[in-house]
């Protein structure tokens, strides 16, 4: 019985205990502060649009960059879009990326999902209407992927608390818009948000650093108040279609350098100097007051064209681990990425073998064998080549040695080539034997890396492990002998070296490649892809190197390649030379993203295959 | 029996007056003399303002008439567009745009320092406008631009105080101010007015970002119940300087440009 009576005391002291001193000061009364509170943001909750009304609602309009820190790249790039581009198929369900879409219109719903048995706070949902973006806020302490993942919209969220704030740092997102006129944000871009409670309001504080396309950090706050009834609208459906018919898939609307023709629309419409319009970190600070007094329409068109003098160079992130270590990465299904030794490699695994596409630049093809026995005690059966390029083929003798293939063991096959099926066979494009065993003027590699399964023509089709696995080939891309494999089942499309995030696309004008080949080759990608939603997901295309990508990030290199092309070839008919094309800085709102003035792919090798094979015509 | 009950009953009573003791007493009943003592965080130095949003309502005087997303109603709607930037130019109106309401979303540096241990000095470049920020008695007597701003350490608190049981931290804090008794003014450079009934209430939070610089936020409600249809919301950022450099206080533009 007193033990009974006693409880309730005990009971109150470890309360008193439990709940920690009174309000005041953070810190309390000494000793270690305890870890901020958790604060709920839970419910539904609607965007304030009584700032930057216009351009949240109804829209921006062209060429209205002031406030927003770019650099060069930035401003050309956003000079260049031709809105135009909407029309794109591709473009069409283009969703917004998290900070945008943060301050889109539309409604918004926040729940919390926690362990159902410790109610340990795992994550948090943040929904938004506007293309459904669906972000989670990781709240238990996961790290980041690493650089070779996919990115999305949403990108990749962990949390913590920070005094009264929920803190939110992003990575992995794709490319798109800082303003949706044009204005872009890059896939290398980061964000750390802060959101903070006043009652039933939200200040919303977004921190976008972004190397390629900002010289600081684009901050913006947004307001949200808490809505006490379901507003009822919550999806955001998109289906695209052919808006344009008859433009040829090639085309994509640009402005060229300087021709934008509604260069001071805004501008005049508002009265405000041109120069204020394009934006740059110094319309941010109110010492610009005192140069629009002053600015000149001339100062404002210099801003227009790429400054002289030499191009910077690519500030993305490295997706290559770089580790000496083989990194695997689950695709889908039975389907692997193989990270770390140059190209990607591409492993299926099942029941009759692994089939692997490219093999890597050969340093650490014990590793990548290694890896592949981890993920299969088959032994290899099949290999693609998508290209002859060492960076795709150098592992492929150690892996054919490696493997087996029992279905061509006593056939006609093994007639033509001896010991046929006591190891994998290699299946390439039949351009790309020529061009290994040194016939078409490259260097010979040991014969034992040839391929011994080669195709004519545009396809090549393969049902192996289950899936059926088709090769394609795109005419004159890289090289004449290039292959895209696309596993039908899982959905994967290996893309070789058509397709990168971390370069220029190589053009081999030596070896066959030309830029139109190239830009039909990602439009032959773009003709095989589906988006799951929004203009991402489903179908995943892996690069020759670099991140897993969708198709967003096809599009967004075709493009890049299409306009280029196009400023060459309008170049070229007003009579420029190679120099006066170099010289104009053709690529200068992508060399922070992709540019190179050394190693073995520059920006100047490009625009010379580019200007080389245009001419050519 | 009786002994048991009683028993039970102070130690309910124990457990009620801890609970409340552990959550403290509701914001509204804080001691506000020690604003200084009670500080959270520090908000004295130098702060740049960006102005990244509502740019050209900001940075210069939009068009005549155009009140953007700011909620005006009828009559507002009416005055401001009936502005007449050579009316104010000519008079002591010159800094109608630089008061309590339209301040912070002026561009240019603020400077903030205690000017007593209950009383926090907002210093503005624009305008070369001073605001005091009182934990204690009132400062003035209004009727000015600024008007009479009363400060409080804000800290989420539990809807009701009562019995509770766990161990959340310590959330952070805001500093909130509440501003009324300023002259009539203007929400935006181009004329949007507010009346001498509007009322500010403002939070300001310290947000540490990458690369080690620290943010000012604030975000502001305007109540005004002559010129607007429902509350006006608006927050704006400030970067921590590490001196001085560049501060340079100037006089009201005429007519807002």
């Amino acid at each position: 019985m007193r033990i009974l009576q006693a409880l309730p005391l005990v009971f109150s002291a470890a309360l008193l205990v439990a709940q920690g001193p009174p309000g005041g000061p953070a810190g309390g009364r000494g000793g270690a502060p305890a870890a901020p509170a958790a604060i709920d943001f839970s419910g539904m909750w609607t965007g304030n649009m009584q700032e930057d009304n216009m351009e949240r609602g109804a829209g921006p309009e062209l060429v209205d960059y002031a406030g927003f820190p770019i650099n060069e790249a930035g401003r050309l790039w956003a000079l260049s879009y031709d809105p135009s581009r909407l029309t794109s198929q591709f473009h069409q369900c283009d969703g917004y990326v998290a900070p945008y879409s943060v301050r889109s219109i539309g409604n918004t719903r926040v729940w919390e999902e926690r362990d159902p048995k410790l109610q340990k706070l795992i994550a948090i949902h943040w929904y938004s209407q506007t293309f459904e973006g669906h972000r989670v806020i990781w709240m238990d302490g996961r790290p980041h992927p690493p650089a070779y993942a996919p990115h999305t919209w949403m990108g990749f969220s962990t949390g913590t608390f920070v005094g009264n704030a929920l803190r939110v740092e992003t990575s992995h997102i794709k490319q798109g818009w800082l303003r949706r006129n044009g204005l872009p944000e890059s896939d290398q871009a980061t964000l750390v948000e802060f959101f903070v409670r006043h009652g039933d309001h939200i200040t919303y504080t977004s921190v976008i650093n972004d190397p390629v396309f900002l010289t600081e950090p684009s901050i913006k706050t947004t307001d949200f108040f808490r809505q006490p009834t379901d507003p009822g609208g919550w999806l955001f459906p998109c289906d695209d279609s052919e808006q344009v018919t008859g433009r040829a898939p090639d085309q994509v609307p640009n402005y060229l350098f300087g021709k934008h023709p509604f260069l001071e629309e805004h501008a005049n419409k508002y009265k405000l100097p041109v120069l204020a319009a394009l934006g740059g970190p110094e319309t941010l600070y109110g010492d610009f007051e005192a140069k629009i007094k002053t600015a000149t329409v001339a100062e404002a068109r210099a801003k227009t064209l790429p400054a002289a003098g030499p191009s910077p160079t690519s500030r993305a992130a490295d997706p290559d681990p770089k580790d000496g270590e083989i990194h695997v990465l689950a695709l889908r299904d039975n389907v692997y990425l193989l990270v770390g030794d140059g190209g990607n490699v591409v492993v299926q695994t099942g029941e009759e073998g692994p089939f692997v596409v490219d093999t890597g630049a050969g340093k650490l093809t014990d590793k990548i064998l290694a890896a592949i026995q981890r993920l299969s005690n088959k032994p290899i059966r099949m290999i693609a080549n998508t290209s002859f390029h060492p960076a795709y083929t150098g592992g492929n003798e150690k892996l054919k040695n490696a493997g087996s293939d029992p279905s061509v063991v006593g056939t006609f096959l093994s007639l033509s080539a001896p010991g046929a099926g006591s190891t994998a066979s290699i299946i390439s494009h039949e351009n790309v034997v020529p061009r290994m065993n040194g016939s078409f003027n490259t260097p010979a590699t040991s014969p034992g890396s040839w391929p011994i399964d080669t195709y004519i023509g545009e396809r090549h089709r393969n049902f192996h492990n289950g899936d059926s696995i088709e090769l394609f080939h795109p005419p004159n891309a890289i090289t004449d002998g290039d292959s895209l494999v696309h596993f039908r089942r899982a959905d994967v499309l290996v893309a070789g070296d058509v397709f990168t995030t971390t370069q220029y696309p190589f053009i081999d004008v030596a070896n066959g490649g030309t830029v139109q080949g190239e830009i039909n080759a990602l439009n032959m990608i773009l003709s095989r892809t589906v988006y799951e939603h929004s203009g991402e997901g489903g179908t995943i295309v892996v690069p020759g190197r670099g991140y897993v990508c969708d198709e967003h990030e096809v599009v967004e290199y075709r493009d890049m390649v299409a306009i280029v092309r196009d400023r060459v070839k309008a170049m070229i008919a007003e009579g420029a030379s190679l120099p006066q094309v170099k010289a104009a800085r053709v690529t200068a709102d992508y060399d922070t993203r992709y540019g190179a003035n050394t190693g073995p792919w520059t920006t100047e090798m490009f625009v010379e295959a580019v200007y080389n094979t245009l001419k050519k015509k | 029996m009786r002994r048991a009950l009683f028993v039970t009953a102070t130690c309910g009573l124990v457990i009620f007056a801890c609970s409340l003791w552990g959550q403290g007493p509701p914001a509204g009943f804080r001691p506000a003399a020690a604003g200084r003592g009670n500080a959270p965080f520090d908000l004295t130095g130098y702060w740049i303002g960006q102005v990244t949003e509502d740019w050209r309502y900001r940075m210069t005087a939009a068009p005549k008439g155009d009140v953007g997303g700011i909620p005006v109603n009828a009559e507002g709607r009416r005055v401001a567009a009936a502005w007449d930037a050579a009316k104010d130019e000519s008079s002591e109106d010159a800094c109608k745009a630089y008061g309590a309401g339209g301040i912070l979303r002026m561009p240019g540096r603020l400077h903030i320092t205690w000017e007593a241990d209950d009383t926090l000095k907002v210093e503005s470049e624009a305008g070369s406008q001073t605001r005091l920020l009182s934990f204690g008695a009132p400062r003035g007597q209004g009727n000015d631009w600024q008007g009479i701003s009363i400060a409080s350490w804000d800290r989420p608190a539990a809807a009701l105080t009562g019995f509770s049981i766990g161990r959340g931290g310590a959330p952070g804090s805001s500093l909130k101010v509440v501003t009324t008794k300023a002259k009539p003014g203007y929400l935006a450079r181009n004329g949007v007015p507010y009346g001498a009934n509007a009322a500010f209430t403002e939070y300001y939070d310290l947000l540490q970002v990458p690369g080690g610089d620290t943010l000012l936020t604030v975000t502001v409600e305007v109540v005004d119940p002559q010129y607007l249809s429902q509350p006006y919301w608006y927050s704006v950022h400030f970067k921590k300087q590490a001196d001085s450099a560049g501060w340079n206080p100037r006089p009201c533009a005429k007519g807002g440009q």
